[in-house]
């Protein structure tokens, strides 16, 4: 699916002397199958703008858009199970007594048999690589085993877009990496994933597109390369280095990710 | 941001400025004498001060009424109870089992604004009283009890502690909430059985929640060297100036004079 977001505003607390606006006119697509990372710095509006994507807050004005049509006019539950959400910090909504059972919440909220509630738990929690905790309690966990049983519990919807805001902060490298490569497995079936982040080099390994936040606007949408040599001050290590190299200096276009970049440089020091 | 009940409004009045005992005390006394006060000139009397004193704390009464709302459903159900089944004095109206009577009426509505002023009286104390004032008040008042080895210091830190946490509680709440809504949870639908079920999610995880954020206040307050009152001093001292006692003096002539009326 197609979700578009058309100059959406948001005030909080309208009217009132701590009025405060969040979103000044934001606008952008997440075109199917895409990896489309948000950038944006502490108070960019980043998590006001998620929780936009699937209604959870509503516009002060502008338009959600789901394949063209306007959001509002589908029902909650279907929106919400199209748009998977996963807040920051999602272990802190984990509740029930086993992990599976946990998982099957949402599903079941869907109101599906036993038989495919359980097929789901399975699965999602196997993308997780987490099948091995189904018995345990979710409260006895690691926090990255947590997380992952968190992110589990909104996959098992089955969305057709999963918004991730800010998965991997507090998860040591590994953890990290085995995010971002769930990250990959997801864009490899076709399932859309909107990853925040304030991290550039997280960002950097996965998106296709990319969109900086600054105080409630965009201020830059594009692929990687785009969005990146243009602006230097929010580009990760790699493009940093290359532009510190001089990036007109040698002819090995722009490269982003890490693997990219390493090949270039590989080149550039043959050559 | 919401303003709730028993949050702190700072503003600049003469009853912020008041010594947190005296306000204590004055509160205290309000409370006991309310329930000495049987006529409508009496509860007249205690209510036109209560507003004046509101009016006097530069808290928009707007805003004041709203930190009352949660407490509106309390009352109307105590004042329902006392209307429908006191049976006392002449009948008004009868429907059925349900019969109204002059006493019950009188007693109902009595109970109500007692219950009432006695809320706002206490929504008053902390609208204009820092949570730390409070405590600290509260310890002093409490400090006799100590001889009786009465733990003065430590439930005046747990009151403000509790204090302290509310708006945090509140926060969290309603992230949990939306996290839920997120997996499908419905807060709406259904009879009322399904309704609180519907309320465990949220509960439990709040509940997590809290526990594990009371061990990180612990361990934070015995990291920076906290071991109770014993020999502990304060960075404002706390001074009891006439003005506080003519404001004591005051509300115990009014409550004194509502109870004879």
């Amino acid at each position: 699916m197609r979700l578009e977001l058309r100059d959406i505003r948001h005030i909080y607390s309208p009217g009132a002397p701590f009025e405060i606006e969040a979103l000044r006119g934001v606008s952008l697509a997440v075109e199917p199958g895409e990896v489309l990372g948000i950038l944006g710095g502490t108070g960019s509006g980043k998590s006001t703008l998620v929780q936009h994507m699937n209604l959870l807050l509503e516009p002060t004005s502008g338009d959600v858009l789901v394949d063209g049509a306007d959001a509002a006019t589908l029902k909650k539950s279907e929106l919400r199970r199209r748009v998977g959400l996963v807040f920051q910090f999602p272990e802190a909504a984990l509740f029930a007594p086993t992990v599976a059972e946990d998982v099957a919440f949402a599903p079941r909220r869907l109101g599906l048999d036993e038989d495919e509630v359980e097929r789901r738990v399975t699965e999602s929690l196997k993308l997780l690589g987490a099948e091995h905790l189904k018995d345990r309690s979710p409260f006895a966990l690691s926090g990255g085993e947590q997380r992952r049983v968190a992110i589990a519990g909104v996959l098992a919807m089955g969305p057709e877009v999963l918004v991730l805001d800010e998965p991997a902060s507090g998860l040591d490298p590994a953890a990290r990496e085995d995010l971002l490569r769930l990250i990959r497995t997801l864009h490899n079936t076709g399932t859309s994933v909107v990853l925040v982040s304030h991290d550039t080099d997280e960002v950097a390994e996965v998106a296709d597109r990319i969109c900086v936040l600054e105080k409630g606007e965009v201020r830059a949408i594009g692929s990687p390369s785009e969005v990146f040599y243009t602006n230097p001050e929010f580009a990760p290590a790699t493009v940093q280095a290359v532009a510190a190299l001089g990036e007109a200096a040698w002819n090995a276009g722009r490269p982003v990710r890490f693997d990219e970049t390493l090949r270039a440089l590989a080149q550039l020091m043959e050559g | 941001m919401n303003r709730s009940f028993g949050q702190f409004y700072p503003v600049a009045s003469a009853l912020h400025t008041l010594d947190p005992r005296a306000k204590i005390l004055a509160t205290a006394l309000l409370v006991l004498g309310l329930f000495l006060v049987d006529s409508v000139a009496g509860l007249a009397l205690v209510a036109a001060t209560v507003m004046a004193l509101v009016a006097a704390s530069h808290v928009p009464p707007v805003t004041f009424l709203r930190t009352l709302r949660p407490v509106a459903f309390i009352v109307v159900l105590t004042v329902l109870f006392q209307i429908l089944f006191s049976r006392e004095g002449e009948t008004l109206f009868a429907w059925g089992i349900l019969e109204v009577h002059a006493g019950g009426l009188r007693l109902g509505l009595f109970l109500g604004i007692r219950i009432l002023l006695l809320v706002s009286a206490a929504a008053l104390l902390t609208a204009t009283t820092a949570p730390l004032a409070l405590s600290d008040g509260l310890e002093d008042l409490l400090s006799p009890l100590k001889k009786l080895r009465f733990p003065a210091h430590e439930v005046a830190m747990m009151m403000s502690i509790a204090l302290r946490f509310i708006p945090t509680l509140q926060e969290e709440t309603q992230k949990i909430t939306k996290a839920q809504a997120a997996r499908g949870a419905d807060f709406s639908e259904g009879g009322p059985l399904s309704r609180v079920r519907a309320t465990i999610p949220i509960l439990i995880p709040l509940t997590v929640g809290a526990f594990r954020r009371a061990d990180d206040l612990a361990e934070a307050m015995e990291s920076r060297g906290y071991r109770g009152g014993e020999g502990r001093t304060r960075y404002r001292e706390l001074r009891f100036r006439p003005r506080d006692a003519i404001a004591l003096a005051v509300t115990a002539l009014v409550l004194a004079g509502a109870a004879l009326l």
